[in-house]
């Protein structure tokens, strides 16, 4: 049975999101515009928080909307993108089989230019929060050239971009063949929770780079303050993930029971956790 | 009771009823299946509203389906993806609007277009991995620019006939935002309205088959236009077309029972009322014709009371039958006896009427000749005065017996009336005739009259008439024929037997042939024809007129017929009665002219066979009642044939009381037995003209005439001298003492019209005679 408590929070979560947030857009590239809600925060002291959602999510996804709202309410400003993924005003998760002319580079640039656009609102300390290959996607940015203003990465449910039980190297190499010999022929392969992936080779291949290593490096290299917040029932996570997200030595929370969306009473464990690193965050700067 | 202007048989009755039930079964059928016919005609035009209602809301449907369609490619974020980055559209057209469930049949393609209304190119990649669906599905030709914007509304459609395919346009804009501030080309869905319908839509009263869209090539049509272009048609009812077969045939049934009943009922009908009833009328028929109807019938009738009818009709019947023939048998018996005569046993006037009658026709086709007997007893008068009545019949019964006895087997005797029988002979010659005429004569001849005490000779007189074979038109005239040979055979000297043509030629040249005798039967007929002439009777010794004597003339075609021309007619046709009672009827009227002088005295002649007739009588009563004016004398003629003296004399005694005179005319003619004289109240003797004129003789003759004029003057008669012509006679008459003299030397018959005249003469020349 749910708690009462959790009806009534959840409640006010949506009334207070539904009542403060705004939609803001940036034109990504031609023709590609793209959202993000921005909900200010009562204390602007505090850092705002960029949440990006998961793969080919959009910010409406349940867990990323309850996690903004909750942080919202900590009285965070949390600016939830959603990924153009090169689709004029994207709102809507995009099917696998869809034409994905998107890659990652795109995305982090994306990431790159909401972290600006937060900083022109003022906002002089960013945490970058993500969920799942929302949580890759921000390390990819980090291992990129980062602003400055970014203070702190949560990567909830961090993942890798997984490739099914196909040999990585192989099909990069293969990619690799086709975005030379025919760069506009479509290919369709398993990504992540797709078993058709549709893109070009160009495309898929700057995802199925970010194996479990290249993750793992691009956490342990991360120039920011990182927090893993993880789910011990994820059923999504490779062999072994957690473990060597604890070897790398990250400062990892497990949350017992969750599973990869952190969905029902672990969005809680989710927020608390996500709001006790947040709060942890200020005292330094205090 | 007054007839019915038409009737109707009982079998037209039945068929009129049967026919009216027939037909307004038939009406009925009829009006049901009219009934039924606007009821279809009702479902039929329901059907067709249900299947334009169906028809409307299925395309309804499939146009909102259509804009649901288009509403989502819309707002679908690969639409503004290929809107954006067209590299893929052909992947998206061919694949990805199907893949995804927007498209979901294969009649539907869809097609984007920029903002400028330009189609994105096909140029654009098309390499897919396998598992292309663009293979699968026509490319359609989708125009190359969007048509104006007046059909790009939102939910914007249209139909278009390209190449005999109905398709369907729905037009969609694509903008970059929800706020539909940019807009980034347009989409077009198009889908293949027939097929779509057909794959879509259930219809339950469309007949699919006549759905069509009438459009010509390339000509559009906008979709709140559609069904001023769309051609259907409903579907039949199953159900009602059963009904209206199911009704038909209820209908047809029905009429048929009907039919069938009525025609089973008619033939019942037929069996128990109709034919009994026309038997019923046939046998009542027939029982008015008189004839028996065929009461033996063996099968009794169905229906109680036609039972009982044909019952009491039969038993009526047989009633009727029982006493029609006692009545028969009656009938019988009365025409027997009415063709009987009651004294003699042989047959009657009445039956030798009607026997003649058929004899007449017969003898047309008859081979043989035949012959009419007449036969008349002789001196029966006497014979009856003598012996009485009694024996008189009995000598008539002994004659009919010899009669009948001397006649063939078949031969019939009729008792024509008094002493006459008759007799025709069929087959015979007249020879054969004559011998059966002797036959009779000889039998009755040998007849046993004395055994009556009648010592008399008793004979018959018999008159024969033959006509031969092959003259029927003269058979006729047998019964007059036979009556004159009778009237020869009569006369003194005859041999009693006389066959008409042998022994009667100059008689019939005489009473038959010449115009006398027609001229006697149209004076009879007719009053007036009759003229009276008057010739007067002179008193002696001064000649004084004392009284006319009425004598008749028969005027034929202008001139005047004498008594010698018709009186023997008269006399051989026996019609003294009803030549007298003319006669008396022609006297009576010229007394009542008033022509006649008053005081002058009138004489009429009489036929002594009439003076006991009754009606004569009767008229002679009647006459009386001129006495007064004129003095009346009756002059008795004939006298030899009177026979009944004693009634006679009655009736002249009764006539004298009546202030008639009574006289005997041509007394010395013929017989005029003195007996006569003695026992009849005769006043006047009138000397016949045969014995005055022997006066004028000086003989024996001369003598006896004289001194039997003396004797009957000295006996107290009255005498008067017929026929005094010349002046000797007169002076002879007038020295016997004859008070009365008549002829011509004084006075020649006057008619009426000049009586008058010639009694002023006689009275103006009295005392010149008299001087």
């Amino acid at each position: 049975m749910i708690p009462m408590r959790l009806i009534l929070l959840c409640l006010l979560l949506w009334f207070a999101s539904a009542t403060q947030a705004a939609v803001v857009y940036q034109d990504m590239r031609p023709g590609i515009r793209a959202s993000a809600s921005y909900q200010v925060g009562e204390d602007r002291d505090k850092p705002a928080v960029l949440l990006l959602h998961g793969f080919l999510q959009t910010r409406e996804f349940p867990t990323v909307a309850t996690l903004a709202g909750g942080l919202h309410d900590a009285g965070y400003t949390v600016l939830s993108p959603t990924l153009s993924l090169n689709i004029p005003a994207r709102s809507q998760s995009l099917a696998c089989e869809a034409i994905h002319k998107h890659s990652l580079d795109e995305d982090t640039e994306e990431i790159a230019r909401w972290v600006s656009w937060l900083k022109k609102q003022g906002h002089r300390s960013i945490v970058l929060l993500g969920h799942s290959f929302g949580s890759m996607q921000l390390l990819a940015y980090l291992g990129g050239r980062p602003d400055p203003a970014v203070k702190a990465y949560i990567g909830a449910s961090l993942i890798e971009a997984q490739i099914g039980p196909v040999d990585r190297r192989a099909l990069i190499g293969q990619l690799e063949t086709r975005a030379r010999t025919a760069p506009r022929t479509l290919v369709t392969h398993p990504l992540s929770f797709c078993r058709k992936y549709t893109s070009t080779p160009r495309d898929l291949l700057s995802y199925v780079r970010w194996d479990q290593a290249r993750t793992l490096d691009a956490l342990h290299r991360s120039p920011v303050t990182g927090w893993l917040i993880m789910g011990d029932a994820d059923n999504l996570l490779g062999h072994n993930w957690l473990a060597a997200l604890r070897h790398l030595g990250s400062q990892i929370v497990v949350v017992p029971g969750a599973n990869h969306f952190m969905d029902g009473e672990h969005e809680f464990d989710l927020l608390e956790h996500t709001l006790v690193f947040l709060r942890g965050l200020s005292e330094p700067s205090r | 009771m007054r007839p019915a202007r038409f009737t109707l048989s009982i079998k037209q009755i039945a068929l009129a009823l049967i026919t009216g039930l027939l037909v307004a079964v038939s009406l009925v059928g009829a009006f049901a299946a009219w009934q039924t016919r606007s009821v279809t005609q009702s479902l039929a035009r329901s059907n067709l509203d249900a299947a334009h209602s169906e028809l409307s809301a299925a395309t309804e449907r499939l146009f909102r389906r259509a804009a649901n369609q288009a509403d989502t490619l819309a707002h679908w974020d690969e639409t503004r993806q290929q809107l954006v980055l067209p590299e893929y559209y052909a992947y998206w057209r061919d694949q990805r609007v199907y893949e995804a469930g927007i498209l979901n049949s294969r009649h539907a393609r869809a097609a984007l277009y920029d903002n400028q209304r330009r189609l994105l190119s096909n140029n654009t990649t098309n390499d897919t991995e396998p598992g292309s669906l663009a293979a699968r599905f026509p490319r359609p030709g989708f125009p190359d620019t969007l048509p104006q914007a007046a059909q790009l509304l939102p939910g914007a459609s249209w139909l278009a006939n390209e190449g005999g395919t109905m398709v369907v346009y729905q037009a969609f804009p694509v903008y970059s935002d929800e706020h539909q501030h940019s807009l980034l080309g347009y989409g077009l869905l198009r889908f293949d309205f027939m097929g779509e319908l057909l794959a879509r839509e259930s219809f339950h009263f469309v007949e699919m088959g006549s759905v069509a869209l009438a459009l010509k090539p390339g000509e559009t049509l906008a979709q709140n236009a559609l069904f001023s272009r769309l051609n259907f048609k409903a579907r039949s009812d199953p159900n009602q077309a059963r009904f209206q077969t199911i009704l038909s045939r209820a209908l047809i049934t029905l009429f048929l029972l009907v039919a069938g009943a009525a025609l089973l009922a008619f033939l019942v009908y037929n069996r128990l009322l109709i034919r009994p009833l026309h038997q019923l009328s046939r046998d009542i028929d027939t029982m008015q014709q008189g004839r028996s109807p065929s009461v033996n019938r063996p099968s009794a009738m169905h229906v109680v009371e036609l039972e009982s009818i044909r019952r009491s009709l039969h038993e009526y019947q047989a009633q009727l039958r029982e006493l029609h023939g006692s009545l028969e048998n009656q009938n019988r018996e009365f025409r027997s006896q009415a063709r009987q005569d009651a004294l003699t046993g042989c047959y009657n006037r009445r039956a030798y009427e009607e026997d003649w009658e058929r004899f007449r026709t017969d003898f047309r086709h008859m081979h043989e000749g035949a012959a009419f007997l007449l036969f008349d007893c002789d001196r029966f008068k006497a014979i009856n005065d003598t012996y009485g009545h009694a024996k008189g019949d009995r000598v008539l019964t002994l004659i009919a017996d010899a009669l009948v006895m001397a006649l063939r087997a078949n031969d019939r005797l009729y008792r024509l009336g008094g002493d006459e029988f008759a007799t025709f002979l069929a087959r015979t010659s007249p020879a054969q005739a004559k011998q059966i005429a002797q036959r009779c004569q000889s039998l009755i001849e040998a007849g046993s009259f004395g055994d009556l005490g009648i010592s008399e000779p008793v004979g018959i007189s018999i008159g024969i008439a033959f006509c031969s074979a092959g003259q029927p038109e003269n058979v006729g005239d047998l019964p007059k024929q036979a009556d004159i040979a009778m009237y020869t055979a009569k006369q003194p000297g005859r041999a009693r037997i006389a066959v008409y043509g042998e022994d009667t030629e100059r008689a019939s040249q005489t009473l038959v042939a010449n115009r006398e005798t027609s001229a006697l039967f149209q004076a009879l007929a007719t009053p007036g024809m009759i003229e009276m002439h008057y010739q007067a009777i002179h008193a002696l010794p001064d000649r004084k007129v004392d009284y006319y004597e009425a004598l008749a003339r028969i005027r034929y075609h202008g001139e005047l017929i004498m008594p010698g021309a018709f009186l023997p007619v008269v006399s051989a046709r026996r019609l003294e009665t009803e030549f007298d009672l003319a006669v008396l009827a022609q006297v009576d009227a010229d007394l009542s002219s008033g022509m006649i002088p008053e005081g002058i005295g009138v004489s009429i002649n009489l036929s002594a066979q009439t003076i006991s007739r009754a009606e004569v009588v009767s008229h002679l009563l009647e006459l009386s009642r001129h006495t007064a004016r004129h003095a009346l004398m009756i002059e008795i003629t004939e006298t030899s044939l009177i026979t009944q003296v004693a009634e006679v004399s009655t009736y002249l005694d009764l006539l004298r009381t009546v202030h008639f005179r009574i006289a005997m005319d041509d007394f010395g003619a013929g017989y005029s037995p003195l007996r006569y004289l003695a026992d009849l109240p005769v006043e006047v003797v009138k000397l016949d003209i045969s014995l005055i004129s022997k006066l004028a003789q000086d003989n024996r003759a001369a003598r006896v005439v004289a001194d039997f004029v003396r004797m009957m003057a000295d006996a107290g008669y009255s005498l008067v001298a017929e026929g005094v012509e010349t002046e000797a006679v007169l002076q002879k008459v007038q020295q016997l003492g004859i008070a009365h003299v008549q002829g011509y030397l004084l006075g020649r018959p006057t008619p009426l019209d000049r009586l008058a005249d010639a009694v002023a003469d006689d009275i103006a020349t009295q005392p010149a005679r008299s001087a």
